[in-house]
């Protein structure tokens, strides 16, 4: 998978291109619009990631651009969190997905791999990692082969963690993702707990593996391995 | 300190003048009257020598005293008296038939040497005129005072609405005039030299206002807005270290607050940046927004973590209240103050939101407040030491309210919190 990262600050750039490869992909970098164009006319790129402010032009430029071409790749946008026009147009333009600065790198990718997976596979893929197997458009979950029945959060939870294996996930990222503008009313993160404590439960009772391990305190890890 | 007497500068101008036209008036009837004084002195006595002298001539010629009578009460002395006691002069009032009224006269008693002899002549003159004349001064002068300063009052009392126009006009700008509103204040016109040079300088003092406002406000915004990335890469990169094990093991605890000082600072970045983007007005799609749609959205949002926390939402919300407002503004007005009851909210104790016809009340029941009422919408004034808590979030509704047309106000009531939303 081939991605196309726009933004115009070198280290944030140099940042997300690091955490991106370790996923897996291959990442081009561009940090002006000229150059993003150009790339994007010269090579085919899954997915662009597009900071909206950039030093020469509005990102929403290239977006309108891509569309107008027709070329074939899912557009992530990037923008300041209290721009909600920027948001809107972006959305209006035809990207799939925005995210608002500062942002989890774990939701980055879990929001990386939502788009490619709603456009490669065009609501047919099943993801499978360790003893799971999750058919993402029937939001169904397989443990060993035996279904489980989670919540909507235990199942977004879920498929977050299925998306950041083997990495550490903060609480705080955990929280955000789960529960949006409303995160910060879940103080002390005890919630999160409670529902980590409740995934575990049913997939250890489905004769899975615990595979939530926490941290520091900090966030937990899915791995098969504690470390 | 000692509460001074108002008085409006018309009135006051009108008082003073009216002092100094009593002086100025005064003064000339007393000058006046001593004018006449010595004009009748003088004349009476160019009258009384005249006849002196008629009297004189015709003894020196032997008429005898009876034909000279008419001229006044004549005496031929035998000795010369002591003339040291005369002239004398007197007033006196005679009754005269053919008028029927009393006239006044003049008396005066004189010694005259005739022919070698010596005669008292006692002669009489009216002063009815003179008098009359010294009367009429008073008469005009009183009359024409009174008619000055009544008409004075009169026309100051009428004129003030319509010469102070402009003044109030300019007072009322003033008045509405706000912060950030930008340097166009509509100005008055007006020939009056005084309110001109107030006007001017209340531009003047406006632009000055604005520029340092703007420069401010730039600044704010900057700030707000290049921390933001900075913070970012902080937070990746302890991210970073996190996931090292090597790390982590030694330094978990430092680490931990590296991220979740990160994190608090990219909130407050965040959330100033709302702020200054609600006081440069970006949000003004204002629309008629129902608030049950709204309200009911934000408790479906909250609904598992207020179960979490044993809390209880309960409410009476009416369909027809709407507010005129942004729908983005409502939503963060009604996020916030939602966020604030649940914080807030004791164990057990359910948190309200009631809608009327034209308010939404916000209530939660709680400990008393650690700080004074009035401050609670203060920025950074947030009760305890919660970690999670920004102490924006009211700062930030009563923003918005002042801003719409909203009016905001706090309540403790038998140990209830009321915030109570209301158009202004």
């Amino acid at each position: 998978m081939k991605l196309l990262v726009v933004e115009d600050n070198i280290q944030l750039l140099e940042d997300m291109r690091e955490f991106l490869t370790e996923g897996g992909f291959r990442v081009e970098m561009s940090s002006s619009l000229k150059e993003a164009k150009d790339k994007v006319f010269l090579y085919q790129y899954d997915l662009l990631i597009v900071d909206i402010g950039l030093p020469d032009g509005s990102g929403l430029e290239l977006i309108k651009e891509v569309k107008q071409k027709k070329y074939d790749c899912g557009i992530l946008i990037l923008t300041a969190k209290d721009a909600v026009e920027d948001k809107v147009a972006g959305l209006n333009l035809g990207a799939d997905d925005y995210m608002t600065k500062p942002f989890h790198k774990a939701e980055l990718n879990a929001r990386i791999k939502s788009i490619l997976r709603r456009n490669k596979f065009n609501g047919s893929d099943i993801l499978e990692l360790f003893d799971f197997k999750i058919n993402v458009p029937a939001s169904e979950v397989f443990v060993n082969d035996e279904k489980i029945i989670l919540t909507k959060k235990e199942y977004d939870l879920l498929l977050y963690f299925v998306h950041n294996p083997n990495r550490v996930i903060t609480k705080e990222s955990i929280a955000e993702y789960l529960w949006g503008d409303h995160a910060d009313q879940a103080d002390n993160f005890d919630f999160i707990y409670n529902h980590i404590k409740n995934l575990r439960k049913k997939i250890t009772s489905a004769g899975g593996k615990n595979y939530i391990h926490a941290m520091y305190g900090m966030g937990y890890k899915f791995s098969l391995e504690e470390n | 300190m000692k509460k001074e007497r108002r008085i409006r500068l018309l009135i006051k101008l009108t008082f003073v003048f009216i002092i100094f036209a009593f002086i100025a008036f005064y003064s000339s009837a007393v000058f006046l009257t001593n004018e006449a004084d010595e004009f009748i002195n003088i004349s009476l006595e160019e009258r009384f020598g005249k006849t002196e002298r008629k009297i004189y001539h015709h003894i020196l010629r032997g008429d005898s005293l009876e034909k000279v009578s008419h001229f006044g009460v004549i005496k031929p002395l035998a000795d010369l008296p002591d003339t040291n006691n005369y002239p004398v002069f007197s007033d006196t009032t005679i009754y005269d038939e053919d008028l029927d009224l009393e006239r006044v006269y003049k008396k005066k008693t004189t010694i005259i040497e005739a022919g070698g002899k010596y005669y008292e002549i006692t002669i009489l003159r009216s002063i009815d005129d003179f008098m009359r004349l010294r009367e009429d001064i008073f008469g005009s002068l009183i009359p024409a005072f009174i008619l000055l300063a009544v008409s004075f009052v009169v026309f100051s009392y009428l004129l003030s609405g319509y010469y102070f126009r402009p003044f109030n006009k300019i007072l009322e700008l003033m008045k509405t005039y706000k912060v950030g509103q930008g340097a166009e204040v509509k100005s008055v016109n007006t020939s009056t030299l005084e309110f001109n040079k107030m006007q001017d300088l209340f531009h003047e003092m406006i632009y000055r206002i604005e520029n340092d406002y703007k420069r401010l406000k730039e600044y704010t915004e900057h700030m707000a807005h290049e921390i933001q990335t900075p913070l970012a890469i902080i937070r990746n990169k302890t991210e970073n270290l996190i996931s090292d094990n090597s790390v982590m093991d030694k330094h978990s605890e430092t680490v931990k607050i590296i991220y979740e000082e990160t994190n608090h600072l990219s909130k407050l970045g965040t959330t100033l940046n709302l702020l200054t983007k609600i006081e440069n007005n970006e949000f003004n799609n204002a629309v008629n927004v129902f608030t049950k749609p709204v309200i009911e959205k934000h408790i479906s949002a909250v609904s598992e973590i207020v179960q979490l926390k044993s809390l209880s939402i309960e409410t009476e919300l009416n369909e027809k209240h709407f507010l005129f407002i942004d729908p983005i503004l409502l939503d963060i007005i009604i996020k916030n103050l939602l966020n604030n009851a649940l914080n807030y909210a004791a164990n057990n104790e359910p948190v309200k939101i009631k809608t009327g016809k034209d308010e939404m009340i916000f209530s939660n029941s709680g400990e008393v407040l650690p700080l004074p009422e009035e401050k609670i919408f203060e920025r950074f004034q947030r009760n305890g030491n919660s970690r999670n808590s920004l102490g924006l979030g009211l700062a930030l509704v009563k923003k918005i309210c002042d801003l719409n047309n909203l009016r905001i106000s706090y309540q403790y009531l038998n140990s209830i919190h009321f915030f109570i939303v209301k158009d202004s």
